[in-house]
């Protein structure tokens, strides 16, 4: 039985101008999952994103956090315990040196000083930040003002982890160093949803896929569920992983037994063709 | 930084998005140093200079910041002396006016006919301008003491442990942060629009200009939102807090520095 760590029941939200609203939105997230969530832009994921994180209030509908309905007075919680990576480091950054960024949030926890020093440290260390603990945002590169922006949350220690298209903007070396702190967080037990237009990441990563389009949840299931479902990709614009296709082109072909066996990424693949051309 | 600042020769390009004083400070070699002590010890140098008004102390004063700060900070003597350029001209300019006066006869030890009258020095004012040079040149230096050997952010927890309101001490924060931002922003927009032959002649630079102007002043609003959204995210509550790191002051600094405070008073007391 998964445990349950955030209930979302019919989400309603609107901006005044009326972009990017969010109509009814029913979400359950249990411990440990890897969601990735994909929709066009200004389909409703950062504004989803910052009403389960308590920084827009919902107009509708309720967020349980563990079993107890937020309030305005529990809004703390919910932030204490959803962490957000924005997706421009510069909207996220604000302290005038990484070590004191990275303080920012146990801070705010009003954690006992001697915590806050620990903390912030572990996290520095954490994204191998340490040995520029004292440079000022300004000159740091932009895929090292990621990595800070990833500290910062990760120094809170939430328990779910929010990353707002991460990829974005990233070399392929930083990309690389990104997937290997994802697969470290959910080797220690966290949560993670992660917005992208990566297909292919979300197909070789997520074990869960949320597919916004016009401000509802219009598919919601197991990678293989979403990219084999004809509809859900037309309806939301996406394309399918490189991976799949050229599994299923293989199958067809008769190249490859229909044994089911999806690789998602390379190392399966060169797997799945070493096991075939045996046979 | 490289283009749009070419005209003032202190400048480096370090394509660092920042300026080159921020940028010495951060790289300096005596940034172990607590803030406190060396904004101590340069304000009673500053204090000093100013109070006691002699030029031996004036002069040890310069020779003494150009000192710590090229040998013990390890900044380069050419970046030195293109920072002490920024107050020089204002300095010269000053003095210049103090200095000279204006006569319809000739007058003072030195004179200079100039059609409809004169131009005049006396050797006691030129005494008193240079003096006065001196002194403002080691006041400067005292400053730069500070400025170049301890980062903004370093100096932002010195403000917030003096009794300012902390509203300030944490707008200064903020505009500290942002104003590189907001530089980085208005370098891409000027950019992209020299790229499009937007700076072509004097009417269309202006045009640009004013366009870019308008279209920072809203980016800057959205970025406002985006930044208080990330802030609220990570459980701000309205007091800026963060982190900092306790430097501790080795006796040993304290008694130079206390040295050399006595050697200055010395100094004073001796050609008085």
């Amino acid at each position: 039985m998964k445990e349950k760590i955030l209930e979302v029941n019919d989400l309603h939200f609107a901006y005044d101008n009326n972009k990017n609203a969010l109509k009814g939105i029913d979400l359950t997230i249990y411990a440990g999952e890897r969601i990735a969530v994909i929709g066009a832009n200004g389909a409703g994921k950062s504004t989803f994103f910052l009403n389960i994180n308590g920084v827009l209030t919902p107009d509708e509908g309720e967020i349980l956090y563990r079993g107890t309905k937020i309030t305005k007075k529990s809004l703390k919680e919910l932030r204490k315990n959803i962490g957000i990576v924005f997706q421009d480091a510069d909207n996220q950054i604000i302290a005038s040196s990484v070590m004191a960024e990275v303080s920012f949030g146990p801070m705010n926890l009003k954690l006992p000083r001697e915590e806050v020093r620990e903390r912030t440290l572990m996290a520095m260390e954490y994204m191998n930040i340490s040995d520029f603990k004292d440079r000022p945002p300004h000159y740091l590169s932009g895929g090292e003002k990621k990595r800070v922006a990833i500290a910062d949350i990760i120094a809170m220690k939430s328990e779910i982890i929010i990353f707002d298209e991460p990829t974005a903007a990233l070399d392929p070396l930083n990309a690389a160093m990104l997937e290997d702190v994802l697969s470290r967080l959910t080797d220690e037990g966290k949560t993670l949803l992660i917005s992208t237009h990566d297909v292919d990441f979300t197909y070789r990563w997520a074990d869960r896929v949320l597919v916004f389009c016009g401000g509802k949840i219009i598919a919601d299931g197991t990678p293989l569920e979403i990219f084999q479902n004809k509809e859900v990709l037309k309806q939301a614009n996406l394309l399918r992983p490189t991976m799949l296709d050229v599994y299923e082109a293989l199958v067809q072909a008769k190249m490859l037994p229909a044994d089911a066996s999806y690789p998602k990424d390379l190392v399966e693949f060169e797997h799945c063709v070493k096991y075939s051309v045996k046979v | 930084m490289s283009h749009s600042h070419k005209h003032h020769g202190f400048h480096h390009k370090h394509d660092t998005g920042g300026s080159a004083i921020d940028f010495y400070a951060v790289n300096s070699k005596i940034r172990f140093l607590s803030p406190g002590f060396k904004a101590g010890v340069s304000m009673l140098a500053l204090l000093l200079c100013l109070i006691l008004d002699n030029p031996w102390v004036s002069v040890t004063l310069i020779l003494s910041c150009a000192l710590i700060t090229t040998i013990g900070g390890g900044l380069s003597v050419h970046d030195y002396l293109s920072v002490l350029t920024i107050p020089a001209a204002f300095v010269f300019i000053g003095c210049a006016t103090i200095v000279i006066d204006f006569s319809s006869k000739p007058a003072g030890d030195y004179h200079l006919f100039l059609h409809w009258g004169y131009l005049y020095l006396t050797r006691a004012g030129i005494k008193r301008a240079v003096f006065l040079m001196l002194r403002v040149f080691g006041a400067v230096s005292c400053t730069f003491l500070m400025t170049l050997s301890t980062p903004a952010h370093e100096l932002f927890s010195l403000t917030a442990k003096l009794p300012i309101p902390t509203l300030l001490t944490e707008m200064m924060q903020m505009i500290y942060r942002y104003i590189f931002i907001l530089l980085e922003v208005q370098r891409n927009m000027r950019i992209s629009a020299e790229s499009r032959l937007g700076f072509r002649d004097m009417r269309s630079s202006y045009t640009s200009f004013g366009l870019i102007a308008a279209n920072l002043f809203i980016v800057a609003l959205k970025k406002a939102n985006r930044s208080y959204d990330a802030m609220e995210a990570r459980c701000y509550d309205g007091t800026l807090a963060f982190w900092e790191e306790e430097k501790h002051t080795k006796p040993l600094y304290l008694c130079l520095a206390a040295l050399f405070f006595i050697a200055l008073l010395i100094l004073w007391y001796a050609t008085r």
